[in-house]
């Protein structure tokens, strides 16, 4: 089953001529990704019933986004999971760049945890349109552990996976980090417990020996939806953690303050010398770019995006524009995210990280989009989970945030389920451009309307690949 | 092992009354009969199974100072764990949590994922 030891029999993850020293999935930088690798011909994206009336499993959708193929913009296969209930959200590779170097290893299994029922799926995705179920880890062997709610999916080297756990057994605090082994087993905890109590999303970059996590709220706080009492009563996170990457330990943490309150989707700029990276923080509306301060031996976050409220007739109070997602271009220049409330997506020129420049953005679904449907369909919420080609070319984005919150802010998602959406961007004149012939319709699965959330590329993204 | 007649009422009007044991969950009940309600977690920590108590025997209006229907969830239900996805407003209201309760007495409850919609409201709309 490890994937070190059975490398035959699966497409070569790209044809170009291998880098003297790269043997591994992946490619040996970030550069290289961008030059070598071709168009994102599929995508993977989280599919979800859980919540509904509708009496089936949540799937992974493989989108075909080849527009020379007959089935252009068709969900043409989907992985459906042996239960209900599992809201699957986030999901990662068991490799990437990062083992680059490792001989034999392939970036062929995807790892897909439920956030509500903590199950973990191992999807062999040898064969790309057809993936199938491989391995099921039933919550039981995750609460041994005291952990639930598994979020962010990140290959660690050398082929094992590590998985951001936000809760105890119980759904509270505190969360940590699971560890599973190269047969897709778990190894354990991997960090000591109680190093953090709040956490969410994290992104390492080895060459630092550096990790950073984020914080959203225990799985019990933010599950059945989103409450002003949890937030007054400090249940919601508002702090980076800076992690020793070797030893698995905390060495610094910094509170963002009010401004920074419900930090999500945090990126370390892919060059792997980089310490720049950025947070949003969703429920302050703002975007956070941290770095460390070498002269001080440690970290630093400040504000660098600030996202107004606006006034709305049918909204009692200014609706925040919630940036609920974020992402860096492979090339380091653009960071790219989405207003879930407001219906926007933006990209920022971050050639200088303490200086974000607005480059461009698009007004699309949500409370106050100009665009509010596409080919005739209404888009019944804003652009959420965004993903960017290799090359920087093309933004996709979803519109389904979480199943509970959803039914707060945008009710509609439900019953006419999401869209993939696409803009074409140009990196050289930093502009984008709504591909109004590109539509993905969830609201057309057989068995009723879904949501779709988290997008990944067969052969690595800009969410997921990290260099050594 | 005692049972109780649980009556499940859908937005739409469907009806269905299962025998719930003591011993087992409504949600367990339910997919014993092949019954589809929504569920998540299982733990009582997410809501989505999320029930409201419209009428218990046994118990007469205002039994259960406080709740709404005047039904009291705490004779009606026996929660195996603390119900961690709901607020004290949310007990008080006859909100059940049918993936950790198990009946002690006869009743009717409102069920489908509308009803985890009702915990929270748009704090801004």
């Amino acid at each position: 089953m490890s994937d070190v030891s059975t490398p035959e029999g699966v497409e070569p993850e790209h044809d170009h001529e291998h880098h003297h020293d790269h043997e591994g999935p992946g490619y040996a930088t970030p550069q290289a990704a961008i030059e070598e690798s071709e168009r994102e011909k599929l995508a993977y994206v989280m599919s979800l019933y859980v919540g509904t009336d509708v009496d089936a499993p949540d799937f992974v959708s493989v989108v075909d986004l080849d527009p020379d193929s007959d089935t252009y913009c068709e969900i043409v296969d989907r992985i459906e999971l042996p239960n209900r209930g599992d809201e699957l959200h986030h999901f990662g590779w068991n490799a990437c760049s990062s083992s680059c170097h490792m001989e034999g290893l392939e970036r062929r299994h995807l790892i897909v945890p439920g956030q509500r029922s903590s199950r973990i799926h191992v999807i062999d995705a040898a064969d790309r349109r057809n993936p199938e179920l491989e391995t099921v880890i039933e919550p039981e062997e995750v609460f041994e552990h005291d952990l639930s709610a598994p979020h962010t999916v990140h290959c660690i080297p050398d082929g094992k996976i590590l998985i951001s756990m936000l809760g105890d057994a119980d759904g509270e605090l505190p969360g940590g980090f699971l560890e599973l082994n190269d047969d897709f087993e778990i190894e354990g905890r991997w960090e000591p417990p109680g190093e953090i109590e709040m956490n969410y999303d994290y992104w390492y970059q080895p060459r630092q020996n550096v990790m950073v996590s984020s914080e959203w709220a225990a799985p019990k706080t933010y599950y059945p939806g989103f409450d002003l009492e949890d937030v007054e009563a400090g249940n919601y996170g508002q702090r980076l953690h800076f992690w020793d990457w070797e030893d698995g330990t905390v060495e610094q943490t910094i509170d963002l303050g009010e401004e920074g309150l419900i930090p999500l989707e945090v990126r370390f700029l892919h060059t792997p010398e980089s310490t720049h990276g950025f947070v949003g923080a969703a429920l302050s509306s703002n975007v956070f770019h941290f770095w460390r301060d070498d002269d001080a031996g440690e970290y630093r976050a400040e504000k660098v995006i600030d996202f107004e409220s606006r006034e709305h007739d049918d909204w009692d109070m200014p609706v925040p524009a919630l940036p609920t997602d974020i992402l860096i271009s492979m090339d380091d220049r653009y960071l790219f995210g989405s207003n879930w409330l407001h219906g926007e997506v933006w990209m920022y020129d971050v050639s200088d990280p303490s200086n974000p420049r607005r480059a461009d953005s698009l007004s699309v679904g949500g409370t106050f989009g100009e665009i509010q449907e596409v080919q005739g369909r209404e888009l019944a919420a804003g652009p959420q989970m965004v993903q960017l080609s290799l090359d920087g070319e093309r933004l996709y984005w979803t519109t389904s945030l979480f199943s509970s919150w959803d039914e707060q802010f945008y009710p509609e998602e439900g019953e006419r389920g999401s869209v993939m959406l696409k803009a074409d961007v140009d990196p050289r004149k930093g502009t984008m451009e709504l591909d109004e012939d590109f539509l993905v319709d969830w609201g057309e699965c057989p068995e009723g309307p879904a949501r779709a959330h988290e997008i990944r590329w067969p052969d690595g993204d800009c969410t997921s690949d990290v260099w050594q | 092992m005692t049972s109780h007649d649980v009556t499940l009422e859908w937005p739409d009007g469907r009806t269905r009354t299962i025998a719930v044991r003591e011993d087992e969950t409504v949600l367990e009940a339910a997919e014993r009969v092949g019954i589809a309600l929504p569920f998540g977690c299982r733990t009582g920590a997410c809501g989505t199974c999320t029930g409201r108590l419209l009428e218990a025997e046994g118990t007469e209006p205002g039994d259960g100072a406080g709740n709404s229907g005047g039904v009291d969830i705490e004779a009606a239900f026996a929660h195996r764990r603390p119900p961690r996805a709901f607020k004290d407003r949310h007990r008080e209201d006859g909100y059940v949590l049918l993936c950790i309760a198990s009946p002690r007495t006869s009743c009717r409850i409102a069920v489908g994922s509308s009803v985890h919609t009702e915990l929270m409201e748009n704090p801004w709309k």
